[in-house]
């Protein structure tokens, strides 16, 4: 096996990854999932970045879709509310609102 | 160089670029919550990025091996500068997806306050509920 098909074929398994963790990421209802999830995708994407020749991205990429985003992420869902669920428009009304 | 592999594997790539792209899109427009609309968002800007990197690669030839963009030489000839334009991929879309990934923090940190202000007005940030909120409030100002 070649090096050229090692990258190839590295670039192509963590694309798939990226898919599986979009996916989850797209469709848990905890929101705290789901930042873990789109920071697993950077990961892979970064991974890919690396592999298409493009090292001063990943630099800059890691640091910021892997660090920042989660970092602000979280302080928001913890002013929010860690669950995505369906508000009831009459016990909405009778509440606090 | 197994070329079947090779050309597997990158349409597999691109095939899954595509598949994220379509899956954050529906996440921007389906999902009602504000929170997850901004992490789709990011992904959506990724799937972009990726994309332009992906245009300027460059195709591996048997006995040709590629290398990023950076030119070690402090002093190059002609020839080291020939050698260089024939390994390395395309600079100009690094340059650009470089700007793009930190002016995508600016948006994303502006997307978070204007959240955080909806959340202290409305008390929520479900799309739907806010809507709803926003009607009755316009009705009961023209009663």
């Amino acid at each position: 096996m070649d090096y050229v098909d090692l990258i190839f074929a590295m670039m192509g398994l963590s694309a798939l990854l990226s898919v599986v963790a979009t996916a989850l990421a797209i469709r848990s209802k905890d929101l705290l999932n789901a930042v873990i999830f789109s920071s697993v995708q950077s990961v892979a994407y970064a991974l890919i970045y690396f592999l298409l020749l493009a090292p001063d991205i990943v630099l800059v990429y890691v640091a910021v879709s892997v660090g920042i985003y989660p970092l602000i992420l979280i302080l928001l869902i913890k002013k929010v509310g860690r669950y995505e669920t369906k508000q009831n428009w009459e016990q909405l009304k009778g509440g606090d609102v | 160089m197994d070329i079947e592999l090779v050309r597997f594997m990158f349409l597999l790539t691109v095939v899954s670029f595509y598949v994220n792209l379509a899956l954050s899109i529906y996440g921007v427009i389906a999902k009602p919550n504000l929170v997850k609309k901004i992490i789709a968002l990011t992904i959506l800007q990724d799937s972009a990025s990726i994309f332009a990197v992906l245009v300027g690669y460059k195709l591996w030839r048997p006995g040709l091996t590629l290398q990023p963009p950076v030119l070690t030489d402090l002093t190059p000839t002609s020839e080291t500068l020939k050698e260089f334009v024939l390994r390395s991929v395309d600079p100009l879309p690094q340059a650009l997806v470089l700007t793009a990934i930190v002016i995508g923090l600016a948006v994303t940190v502006f997307l978070t306050t204007i959240t955080l202000h909806i959340q202290k007005h409305f008390g929520t940030v479900n799309v739907d509920v806010i809507g709803r909120l926003k009607r009755e409030e316009v009705y009961e100002e023209v009663i």
